[in-house]
């Protein structure tokens, strides 16, 4: 249990408090969207293509229809024949993409929905889906990017080639740096493997097209509310306002649920069908595990590495092949939101990447915690230990001479965007001082002595917040995307109670304390005293187009919204009082006094409670003067985040606010027979700058360490070559459990960002260190067996194999060291 | 989600149940701790018309001591004998128990349901079958009682007929001089194991008298490892003799390979947790209290 402690500083702000929801959350009291039972709900059911790519020859729905208590069936057909396709974001042939929220002529992933039944109850609705008789012809599946690229068998007939985007970022004099370099390193093939984030709470949509009045209603777990209802108001063709999304308690997302608009859109569809009933869907674990959202795959080729005698990195040159699955949807946006980190930690000027993507007959990606960016950053950081392995320098060492130093912030980066604080060597420093970097080296080459296989990793990682939205342009120049905003609403309600409304739907992230947290700093009183309203609502009208919970924002986004609309409306309450009190607006105290939170009059001491001020305002307005007739005491703020649109061309400009930073240690031992990779130690360092809630932000560094944990040792989302998915269970997938997860010793350190009101940076993702430190203390522990670490998932079996398969290992097969001593010698 | 639609009957005796099941024909089951049948109905994998439930059944969940042996009836839960200190008598028996799955399975999942189950990476089969296990069946035609090892036929197959039951299930105290374990291979805990072994050493003077050694989850049932009992036998349990048994255990198991691991890996498990069976039922043959507990990755 977290108690109350100020922690030496001020005000709320920094306070360590318990979470405001923790007692409803924690006890099983929160409301979740399958908590919600509407009059006459109907229950939806999708029938899925067990093919990976098969055109439909038929839909046989009769016998489904004709089971006492089927409402109805929907098929995808008949859904194109009714809808616009989905925006697509790419550009080009990419615009010719045609998503619809189910297959029409042939389905092109396993578990892709061809139709829907709608019942009176879940269990009819499964036993009628069963009825349903679809013809498939088998097509030929391409499950490897690298392979879709050839166009042997094309997804999207219509664009004509699997290519979703490609594009080259270039910066600096890559060939001349290459002329120049003391060392050469060249690596032929990383992969960052397929996984997800499985959170506790599938997809739940209850969708309602009510036939009174035109309007559609959501109850649902959309963590990206405001992107759903833009894709989906297009797809139905009906204005925006008609859509209403609520959420509720949300158990996790992770970016997982951004992309569940598809199946919102066929559930208003069946609720129009089945003449305006509500329609729920509840999706079950192993439809989650095989047609909701994966994380992006990605391959990394041909990449050279140029160093100078001393193993500072002066290019890198790299082809990098993404994998979005079936349908782009949030894609290609992960095509240009890696660069927010283009440089990761490092201080390397001159670079050539040159980025693809395809779609694969597998699950559609979504915007998994760490997105886009944390693929890139664990090829930075394999790249890194290569080099220091090859070199022979150690990691500690070859990191000290790559990072950007403390003294060279603000830092723009190669490609223009700007980390806003940071001191990566003092993360360094602090985390080997917790981990015991010397004894554990000296206690590895010990156990080397003996057999053992014991290895020391390092990951260093960034988790950049609040994105620049203007980066789509990137991608497409007609993208009407930019900057970034969040909305927030403030009031004295008619009895003076403060009310906060955030456009944030948060899944865990502690949103109701932390907003409290600021507002009682602006209004001198205990955040006890301050209800926030979280959830999303169109109807609090409080959204900008960008509310929704992602992307590590909201103690930047959210909580400077928070802060403008509790600023905006104590302005309003100085004016009030000020006039209450017949003294000036600069000589009132707030605070709290025998009735409640009020204002106070230096001079006099008279008060007038927050009743006072908002009767005044809201039922007893004759006594107001017309000077005041403008206060509302409901104050809407709109934060916008200062950002320019990049110039698109040169792939050049800020992407992202605040630049998080995490270095994490690791020691893992191989065992001798059983080759299980184990965590025999472990330190999680975290700076986010200004820290609102310790040990909200502590929760949230234990949980991305676990996940990444998880990512980098159990969970891998398998296809074999014909595009089954061979891991739809748990059982299969097996995530992280406790019981799998080591003692993590937790650092911190603070670097307050420039960039944001409170010196916070945006938080929660967490940049997947545990991927990149395990991948590194696996090198590390295998190295001198001639093991190169080339894949982020590594486990028992695959250790074993590598050990096993090649004869003094891969690493020749794998890495090429030139040493070029003409220049070295310069 | 949802199974296809079943009747649901309860049974007041064994008797009972036996009679529901041979009326109610082919289409019908019966359910103990619904533990792997349950996930197999939701997953319409199987579809039965109608499930014959036994948790109401008094006297059948019990641990008992008889004549140098400890009884369990079928329904004893997995949590009631790990957390046995009759059971503890046999220290793999324990070891069995306290491994399956997680605290909500081992408080449902049964004894009986697991053997009946014979999956064949189950662990109960694979834990008793280096005991002298004997397996108390009920049916039409009354009681009958066989020796585990003719009671597993294959995978997911047992010798019971359609409409018998598993009433009991005997083990043999081992004598005194004898030790075992038991050792599952686990990627995480909720999940069946990629490998598991049983050994039970009969050890005098530091010589191996007998030897027991079976491998789950590499084969269709258990798999006796003859050769690795048969090089144990008559030698003093050196690192090279241990070596060379689970050697023998490698060529013995017969894996495939899936999610849980390759083929190649699952067979190298099996040399890993032979000789770290072997090990701790040599320190428990010499009467040395020892935890065991199951591998996790
Ligand atoms: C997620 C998960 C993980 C698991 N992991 C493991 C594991 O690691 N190791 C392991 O050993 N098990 C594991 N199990 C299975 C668990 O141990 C089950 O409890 C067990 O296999 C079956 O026992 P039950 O009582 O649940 O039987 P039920 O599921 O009720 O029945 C199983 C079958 O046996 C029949 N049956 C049941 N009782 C009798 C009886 N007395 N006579 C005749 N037939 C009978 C039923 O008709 C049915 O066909 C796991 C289960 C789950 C859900």
């Amino acid at each position: 249990m977290v108690e109350e402690r100020n922690n030496g500083g001020k005000g709320w702000v920094g306070a360590s408090l318990p979470r405001k929801e923790e007692d409803r959350l924690l006890r099983g009291r929160g409301k979740f969207a399958e908590d919600i039972k509407l009059r006459e709900m109907l229950y939806l059911r999708f029938v899925r293509s067990p093919y990976a790519h098969a055109r439909i020859l038929s839909i046989d729905a009769s016998a489904a229809e004709a089971l006492p208590g089927v409402a109805c069936v929907i098929t995808g057909k008949e859904i194109a024949a009714e809808t616009q396709p989905f925006i697509e974001i790419g550009p080009d042939h990419a615009q010719k993409i045609r998503d619809f929220p189910m297959a029409v002529d042939k389905a092109i992933y396993q578990g892709e929905p061809v139709a829907a039944v709608v019942a009176e109850s879940p269990g009819i609705a499964e036993d009628a889906a069963e009825m349903v008789n679809v013809e498939y012809e088998a097509l030929e599946p391409v499950v490897e990017a690298e392979e879709a690229l050839t166009d042997r068998s094309v997804l999207h007939e219509a664009a004509g080639t699997n290519r979703v985007w490609n594009g080259v970022w270039e910066y600096g004099d890559v060939e001349q740096a290459f002329k120049d370099a003391a060392y050469v390193v060249n690596i032929d093939r990383l992969h960052f493997h397929r996984f997800s984030s499985t959170p506790l709470e599938n997809n739940v949509i209850i969708g309602e097209w009510n036939p009174k009045d035109d309007r559609i209603y959501y109850g649902c777990n959309n963590s990206f509310p405001s992107f759903a209802i833009q894709f989906l108001a297009a797809h139905l063709k009906v204005h925006i306002d008609k859509i209403r999304v609520q959420t509720f308690d949300i158990g996790g997302s992770f970016g997982i649920k951004i992309t569940s608009y598809p199946q919102m859109a066929v559930c208003a569809l069946a609720s129009k069908k089945a003449g305006g009933r509500p329609v729920k869907w509840v999706e079950t674990r192993s439809e989650h595990m095989v047609a909701s959202a994966h994380g992006n795959e990605r391959t990394f080729r041909n990449t050279r590495v140029a160093l100078d005698k001393n193993g500072v990195i002066t290019a890198i040159d790299s082809k990098h092949i993404d994998d979005c699955g079936a349908y782009p949807r949030y894609e290609p946006l992960g095509c240009v939101i890696w660069s927010q980190v283009f440089c990761g930690v490092y201080r390397f000027k001159n670079a050539r990447i040159d980025f693809w993507q395809a779609v694969t007959n597998k699950c559609p990606v979504g915007p998994n915690r760490g997105y886009s960016r944390m693929q890139h950053l664990w090829f930075l950081e394999r790249v890194i230990d290569i080099c220091a392995h090859e070199i022979g320098i150690a990691a500690d060492e070859i990191r000290l001479r790559n990072y950007i130093r403390p003294e060279e912030f603000p830092y723009t980066t190669p490609n223009g965007c700007v980390y806003d604080s940071g001191n990566y060597p003092k993360m360094l420093e602090v985390a080997k001082g917790l981990i015991g970097w010397d004894e554990w080296r000296k206690k590895q080459i010990d156990a080397q002595h003996e057999g053992r296989m014991i290895g020391i990793g390092i990951g260093t990682t960034l988790d950049s917040g609040t994105n620049n939205f203007g980066q789509s342009q990137i991608i497409n120049p007609y993208a009407p995307f930019s900057g970034n905003s969040q909305g927030a609403n403030c009031k004295l309600d008619i009895y003076g109670e403060v009310v906060v409304a955030v456009g944030s739907c948060p899944q865990g992230q502690g949103h109701e304390t932390t907003a409290a947290q600021v507002v009682a700093d602006v209004l001198n009183i205990h955040p006890d005293l301050i209800t926030v309203r979280t959830g999303f609502d169109t109807e609090r009208n409080v959204h900008t187009g960008m509310s929704g919970t992602y992307a590590s924002q909201f103690a930047v986004s959210g909580l400077s919204a928070v802060h403008g609309a509790a600023q905006k409306l104590k302005t309003e309450m100085k004016r009030l009082a000020a006039f209450l009190l017949e003294t000036n607006e600069d000589e009132l105290a707030f605070g709290v006094g025998e009735q409640g939170p009020e204002i106070k009059a230096n001079a006099t001491g008279k008060s007038i409670n927050y009743w006072g001020l908002a009767n005044i305002v809201n039922v007893n307005s004759a006594v107001l003067p017309e000077s005041l007739y403008d206060v509302t005491l409901n104050c809407r703020y709109v934060w916008r985040a200062p950002f320019k649109v990049p110039d698109t061309k040169a792939k050049y400009g800020s992407l992202t606010l605040t630049y998080a930073s995490q270095l994490h240690i690791a020691v893992v031992e191989v065992d001798r027979e059983t080759f299980v990779p184990k965590i025999i130690d472990y330190v999680a360092v975290d700076d986010c700058g200004t820290v609102i809630n310790p040990p909200i932000v502590e929760g949230q560094v234990y949980g991305a360490t676990a996940h990444g944990i998880g990512a980098a040792l159990m969970e891998t989302c398998v296809y074999d070559e014909v595009g089954n998915m061979l891991t739809s269970t748990f059982s299969d997938y097996t995530p992280i459990t406790s019981m799998n997860i080591p003692k993590i010793k937790y650092g911190h350190t603070s670097t307050p960002s420039p960039h944001s009101y409170s010196g916070a940076k945006g938080m929660g993702e967490g940049g997947a260190a545990p991927i990149h430190t395990i991948s590194s203390a696996l090198q590390d522990a295998l190295f001198a067996h001639g093991i190169v670490i080339n894949d982020s998932f590594n486990n028992a079996d695959s250790i074993f194999r590598a050990l096993k398969a090649h004869d003094g290992g891969q690493r020749a097969e794998l890495v090429k060291l030139e040493r070029k001593q003409a220049s070295s010698a310069k | 989600m949802y199974p296809r639609p079943f009747f649901y009957h309860r049974a007041s005796s064994l008797q009972e149940a036996v009679t529901m099941l041979s009326q109610l024909g082919t289409d019908a089951k019966f359910l103990a701790g619904g533990q792997s049948l349950i996930p197999l109905l939701k997953l319409r994998f199987a579809n039965p018309k109608h499930l014959v439930d036994l948790s109401f059944i008094k006297n059948t969940s019990f641990i008992a001591e008889n004549q140098n042996a400890i009884r369990f009836g079928a329904m004893t839960r997995h949590a009631e004998i790990e957390h046995s200190a009759l059971a503890q008598k046999i220290p793999v028996l324990h070891d069995c128990a306290a491994g399956i799955a997680d605290v909500q399975i081992r408080n449902r999942g049964t004894i009986g349901g697991s053997l009946a189950e014979a999956d064949p990476s189950g662990d109960w089969a694979n834990a008793l079958i280096t005991l002298d296990t004997t397996v108390h069946c009920l049916g039409k035609n009354g009681e009958r009682s066989l020796p585990l090892k003719d009671f597993v036929t294959d995978a997911y197959t047992t010798a019971l007929a359609h409409d018998e039951l598993v009433k009991e299930i005997e083990v043999k105290i081992p004598p005194h001089g004898s030790g075992g374990a038991y050792i599952a291979f686990k990627r995480s805990a909720p999940v069946y194991p990629s490998a598991s072994v049983a050994v039970q050493l009969t050890v005098q003077d530091s010589v191996c008298k007998e030897a027991a050694i079976a491998l789950g989850c590499v084969g269709l049932t258990s798999i006796r490892a003859g050769e690795a009992e048969a090089s144990l036998r008559g030698k003093s349990l050196n690192e090279k003799v241990i070596e060379t048994a689970s050697e023998a255990a490698r060529a013995a198991a017969d894996p495939q390979s899936d999610m849980r691991g390759s083929a190649d890996y699952k067979r190298q498990l099996v040399v890993a947790l032979v000789k770290r069976a072997i090990q701790i039922a040599m320190r428990r043959a010499r009467g040395e209290r020892v935890e065991g507990s199951h591998l996790y990755a």
